[in-house]
């Protein structure tokens, strides 16, 4: 099923809870469906999953082509695929921190406008800026990234981080009218890190505006209850990392291979018209091309809603 | 050897064109289909925070997965990186094994193109160098037998310490090649190849042009 303004309009005579958030994913004036909104949710990809591809600038056109080749209209945006590199032969990690640091607090007129142009022209919303926030930031920093991300037309900044890093994130998204997303790996063994249930609790208490992107994959391999989280806390969430893996700290697979319940996922969303994007990334290898791999896991998520 | 063709649905400008051994290039795509390669990097160049296996210590004293086998198949769940290393205890002995072999190969291979472009390959300490030899090429070498009349041309000397030419053959699977001398004096020198440093190469440079 395509989401057609006829159909956005029953649904908003009918008053279903979320829909603002699934209009303002859409982000489409025209009211124009995303080319990745399949039967009543909003597929995305996270670029990790082209592993062949290195995240830099240079390599953000064939990005952009690969995106529209698997028919994706959302994307998760790291900000390697978006900020210079300033590490290099001769440069310490020091001065290559503070370099990066002066671009952003100044990047040349038009940087972000520009990217942003790149995927609109093809289609493409970015739906996150992927920033690895940590205790090497600035305010003036956090600030900065914020603003690139609402200019590159994102809806919010998620990251790799712990906890404390979380705690000294959260007055800064609602400052720019956006949300911070709390990403989720499976270290156990880490008292900072979001893993469990509890820490990715404890963080979404610091703010109202942090969401929780679930790792699907992360989860199912630190023996989370992805649906029992879902559950839960749906209304908190703004995406799903969606992949596979085996559980007790296994390893990754192909979609249906693992222990992660993604076809049950993904119909929870869609049967409780959830404003939770469902970002494809996987990490299992394949001999196969990345897109058609792509194209393979994408197929697998649209019969598990078909 | 001829160069078999890639099959339909294999990433030939990822994976690389098939290699002349079938069983590295098994043990390649099977390193790729269990997702090693996503974080090791399919050459060992690591991605993010994974562990550099180019350079890790382990896989240096590792022999026919002694020490990555183990490892493998329990993951390192105790870890303060984001992501802990996985757990593989599903694998196949022989898919294990397949994982070490292009481990350790992708590592010789890597090693040694780092080691033959170092430069000041002159610049060494014989006395160091005289220490190495005496510890680890002294039980199979002489400077007063074999060595004696050996060349003093340091990049000649450098391509032999890292790549003996006379045991550069490729392997083979007869009866009388599996445990003869040649093979085992092969291995053993892949194994130092994997676990030189610059200095070791250039120290024992030094010392073999003295003698």
């Amino acid at each position: 099923m395509i989401l057609t303004r006829r159909r956005l309009g029953r649904l908003a005579l009918a008053g279903i809870p979320g829909l603002a958030g699934v209009s303002s994913l859409i982000g489409q004036p025209t009211g124009k469906p995303n080319r990745s909104y399949v039967n009543g949710v909003q597929f995305g990809l996270q670029p990790f999953c082209y592993h062949d591809l290195a995240m830099t600038p240079e390599n953000r056109p064939t990005l952009v082509k690969r995106l529209v080749q698997n028919e994706m209209g959302m994307v998760e945006l790291h900000a390697t695929w978006v900020e210079p590199r300033f590490t290099g032969s001769g440069v310490s990690p020091q001065a290559a921190r503070e370099k990066l640091r002066k671009w952003r607090l100044n990047p040349p007129a038009d940087h972000y406008a520009n990217i942003k142009k790149e995927f609109d022209d093809a289609g493409i919303t970015i739906f996150t800026y992927y920033v690895n926030f940590d205790d090497s930031d600035t305010d003036a920093e956090i600030d900065a990234i914020f603003e690139a991300a609402k200019i590159l037309g994102a809806k919010g900044c998620v990251g790799s981080f712990g906890l404390e890093v979380a705690h000294r994130l959260a007055p800064f998204p609602g400052k720019h009218g956006m949300f911070a997303s709390l990403h989720n790996h499976d270290n156990l063994s880490d008292p900072d890190a979001f893993s469990t249930e509890a820490s990715i609790e404890k963080g979404l208490a610091y703010s109202t505006d942090f969401k929780a992107t679930l790792d699907v994959r992360h989860f199912t391999a630190g023996n989370g209850d992805c649906l029992g989280f879902l559950e839960r806390h749906h209304a908190r969430m703004s995406s799903v990392h969606v992949g596979d893996r085996r559980k007790n700290n296994g390893r990754s697979t192909p979609f249906g291979e693992g222990d992660a319940p993604i076809i049950e996922i993904l119909r929870m969303i869609r049967d409780n018209q959830w404003p939770i994007v469902a970002l494809l990334e996987f990490e299992h290898g394949t001999l196969r091309p990345e897109v058609d791999e792509v194209r393979l896991m994408f197929d697998y998520c649209k019969r598990a809603i078909a | 050897m001829a160069q078999p063709s890639a099959r339909e649905g294999y990433d030939i400008a990822y994976i690389g064109p098939p290699m002349a051994d079938p069983v590295l290039q098994h043990s390649k795509e099977t390193y790729v289909l269990f997702g090693c390669s996503y974080c090791h990097g399919l050459y060992l160049v690591a991605r993010g925070e994974a562990t550099d296996l180019m350079h890790s210590r382990l896989v240096g004293r590792d022999e026919n997965g002694k020490l990555i086998g183990p490892l493998l198949r329990a993951g390192i769940p105790q870890t303060a990186k984001l992501s802990p290393m996985p757990q593989f205890s599903d694998l196949s002995d022989q898919q294990i094994a397949d994982l070490v072999r292009w481990i350790h190969y992708a590592r010789q291979q890597g090693r040694y193109k780092e080691l033959i472009e170092v430069k000041d390959a002159d610049a060494g300490d014989a006395a160091m160098g005289k220490a190495y030899f005496d510890r680890s090429c002294a039980s199979c070498h002489s400077t007063k037998g074999e060595f004696a009349n050996i060349t003093k041309d340091s990049n000649v000397l450098r391509a032999q310490i890292l790549r003996p030419q006379s045991l550069n053959v490729p392997p083979s699977w007869r009866l009388d090649r599996l445990n003869d001398t040649k093979t085992a004096a092969r291995q053993r020198h892949l194994a130092l190849l994997e676990n030189y440093s610059a200095e070791d190469v250039a120290n024992l440079i030094a010392y073999l042009r003295m003698k």
